[in-house]
């Protein structure tokens, strides 16, 4: 392995005397997807805009692309994409006018401009858009546009900052499917989300709490981590009723209504399935079904959260 | 030895290629802002309104309307005499134009009345038994009424008046020496001739600081907002990710501006000079330069403008509270020489006071290069350390 995509080494920064981020530490490997995933106001953007050279950091440094941020911070610019949480691009230009304002502004010219246009808008599945106004079209079409002008110049890094905010679900798996595309031919992502589901598609994801990094690894290996037991989910109807009948049930660590069902975390050695339906259908529940389940990264954030609370 | 000159020789090349290979991804950023800008321009009607019809309307409207040459003041004739010689003396009074008389003023009451109802802007009285003084070789008082919420027009017409009574006054004397066989007195007499502007038109006076009120007005507000947008649009953070450098950007930004300051007055002097007869009269080199080195004071302002205020709409107040006094402190409206010393001072670094002077100069009084290089060496001197101070501020928020 050569050097990595982004190397944060003790970043942080300050608003006055308010922490926004507090000293996070970590590397992405190149071609890499990388989730950092937090509620608002965790520091998720503020973090970016350090990595992008936005933001000066008050402790620690960065290198981004091989470049250190407070040093090179030009060489940084023109080695990465970056969508800003806001949309911005110029909603009174048609769409073929950012892309050749972005384009130009990344220092392509000439015939080798409108052709790369050509292939990011066809990548970005923005065919036939090109005289339209930007401000007439819809969130999901906007958000590939904001796109398909941060990866003209084919950067090394790819920053997303909450990319899919306000877009529908239809939209964000073609987001997904061009960012996956994107890393497949070796670009690097980072990406924040508060979508759970959307963390999925990280190969390794970041957890943030009130400015610290509190957890990282694959999505496989937090689960395995932050929650032990399994996890099942109790399907039927009428269970709205049976709450209290469940959490009666020995062995079961934690309990939540998930969708029309029943989220459980249970310990493996106490967990009887036979025991736990019939305690459902005997408090009313109708139809009962009750399977295993895979924990989800809600479940590891709650999780995380809850660890990482009292030492704070 | 040989080794060491090549690699140093391949390093200068490599430096060498660097540089050029920078300077040219500057000059495609520089044309792709531009291009931006006009495209923005061009698709925004309020600042295509504002860039060019108003300074259209605001020529001809100005030119018109702003207009000190007083003629046909309506005037009442209160005569309480009714002899044939008030009647000659009110008619010659009127011969000239500058008064034009109007129907009542049967007594002076009723005049006082119509000139504070607006129906007149004087009054003539001429007294009962003027004949009768004139023919008796008696002194005798014609009373003239002036309304002087106007005091432009108020001496306007008392200067009309007192000339007129005071030639008559003149030739009753000379009859008089006439008669006794004495020789006329010596007369002196003040001849006025106006070297420029012979006619004494306001036109040609005004169009100079309407060229110079709208460029400030346009451009610097245009600039100002321009940067506070793309702050408000979040458009300028995208912006700070690309390459291009903060210089790049202002200077791309600045362009179009620019090119439409250029053209308004070339508009504006097109109009003056085709409406109002303007003179060109001095040398267009002059004319030149004097507006590219204001632009960049006003554009300048502009910029400095968007480097303190967060919004648009700070940004568009800010730019009325610089130009109010900016253009009342130059002598646009009224002169330099006839503000108190402390306030000249300050228009000593206005520099749209040094524009208006180098406009009338140089368009009315064929003035050059000679006569004008000092203000124009203050126009340039203005707007490079605003244009500095400006950028270099908003690099320190760029960054
Ligand atoms: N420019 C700023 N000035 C002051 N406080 C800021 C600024 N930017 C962000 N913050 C604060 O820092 C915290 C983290 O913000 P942010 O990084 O935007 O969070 P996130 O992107 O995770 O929602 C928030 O409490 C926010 O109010
Ligand atoms: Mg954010």
């Amino acid at each position: 392995m050569s050097e990595m995509a982004i190397e944060a080494v003790g970043l942080g920064r300050d608003f006055g005397a308010f922490r926004a981020v507090t000293d996070v530490s970590f590397s992405v490997e190149a071609g890499e997807i990388f989730g950092y995933l937090g509620a608002n106001g965790a520091g998720k953007s503020t973090t970016i805009r350090m990595l992008c050279g936005l933001l000066l950091p008050s402790r620690g440094t960065a290198r981004v692309a091989g470049f250190d941020v407070g040093q090179k911070p030009e060489a940084v610019k023109a080695a990465i994409g970056y969508m800003s949480q806001k949309f911005s691009l110029y909603l009174d230009l048609p769409v073929r006018d950012n892309l050749d304002f972005f384009g130009g502004a990344y220092g392509i010219s000439g015939r080798a401009l409108p052709r790369r246009a050509a292939e990011v808008t066809e990548l970005c599945g923005l065919g036939g858009l090109g005289p339209r106004i930007t401000g007439t079209l819809p969130a999901g079409l906007r958000q590939r546009l904001a796109l398909a002008c941060a990866i003209l110049h084919r950067p090394a890094v790819l920053f997303l900052d909450e990319p899919t905010a306000c877009v529908d679900p239809q939209a964000r798996r073609l987001f997904w499917r061009v960012i996956r595309q994107l890393a497949a031919s070796g670009t690097t992502i980072f990406v924040t989300t508060h979508y759970l589901d959307e963390a999925e598609y990280c190969r390794r994801i970041g957890l943030m709490a009130a400015g610290r990094l509190i957890a990282l690894d694959t999505p496989a290996a937090l689960k395995r981590a932050y929650v032990p037991g399994r996890v099942f989910l109790v399907r039927g109807e009428n269970l709205a009723a049976t709450t209290s009948a469940v959490r009666a049930q020995p062995g079961i660590l934690a309990f939540e209504p998930f969708g029309a069902g029943l989220h459980l975390q249970a310990e493996p050695a106490l967990w009887n399935e036979a025991s736990v339906k019939l305690a459902v259908e005997r408090a009313g529940g109708r139809e009962v079904v009750v399977e295993a389940a895979d924990p989800s990264l809600e479940d590891v954030f709650l999780a995380a959260l809850g660890r990482a609370e009292p030492a704070a | 030895m040989i080794g060491k000159e090549r690699t140093e020789r391949a390093e200068g090349t490599e430096r060498m290629q660097k540089a050029g290979k920078r300077g040219r991804a500057w000059a495609v950023a520089l044309a792709a802002v531009v291009r931006k800008e006009v495209r923005q321009t061009l698709r925004d009607r309020r600042v295509m309104f504002l860039l060019i019809v108003a300074p259209l309307l605001q020529t001809v409207i100005l030119g018109y309307a702003v207009d000190f040459d007083f003629e046909n003041v309506p005037t009442l004739v209160v005569d309480l005499d009714r002899t044939a010689t008030s009647r000659m003396h009110a008619r010659r009074l009127l011969a000239d134009h500058t008064l034009q008389r109007q129907p009542g003023g049967a007594s002076v009451t009723t005049a006082t009345a119509e000139l504070r109802s607006g129906k007149a802007a004087a009054a003539i009285v001429l007294p009962p038994g003027l004949e009768r003084d004139v023919l008796a070789e008696r002194p005798a008082e014609v009373q003239v009424l002036l309304d002087g919420t106007d005091p432009n027009r108020a001496m306007v017409v008392a200067s009309a008046a007192a000339r007129y009574f005071g030639e008559t006054a003149e030739d009753l004397l000379r009859e008089r020496l006439a008669r006794a066989h004495v020789p006329p007195p010596p007369v002196i007499r003040a001849e006025p001739r106006a070297l420029y502007n012979p006619g004494l038109e306001t036109a040609p006076f005004m169009m100079p600081g309407v060229m110079t009120m709208l460029l400030v007005i346009t451009t610097t507000i245009v600039t100002a907002m321009g940067l506070s947008r793309e702050r408000e649009m979040g458009t300028l953070e995208q912006v700070l990710v690309t390459p291009i450098p903060p210089l790049v950007l202002l200077l791309g930004k600045m362009t179009p501006p620019l090119v439409i300051g250029c053209f308004d007055v070339f508009l504006v002097l097109t109009a003056g000079v085709w409406l109002f007869g303007v003179p060109v009269s001095g040398p267009p080199a002059v004319l030149a330069a004097g507006t590219l080195l204001y632009l960049v004071c006003t554009l300048g302002i502009g910029l400095l403008i968007s480097s303190v205020s967060k919004t648009q709409q700070q940004s568009f107040l800010a730019g009325f509270l610089f130009i109010m006094p900016a253009i009342l402190l130059s002598g646009v409206m009224t002169p330099v020489q006839a503000m108190p010393a402390w306030l000249r001072m300050v228009t000593y670094v206005n520099p749209v006071r040094y524009f208006i002077e180098v406009l009338r100069g140089n368009l009315l009084k064929g003035a050059g290069f000679a006569d004008l290089w000092w203000r124009l060496g203050a126009l340039g001197m203005i707007g490079v350390i605003i244009l500095f101070v400006a950028t270099m501020r908003l690099r320190k928020r760029m960054a």
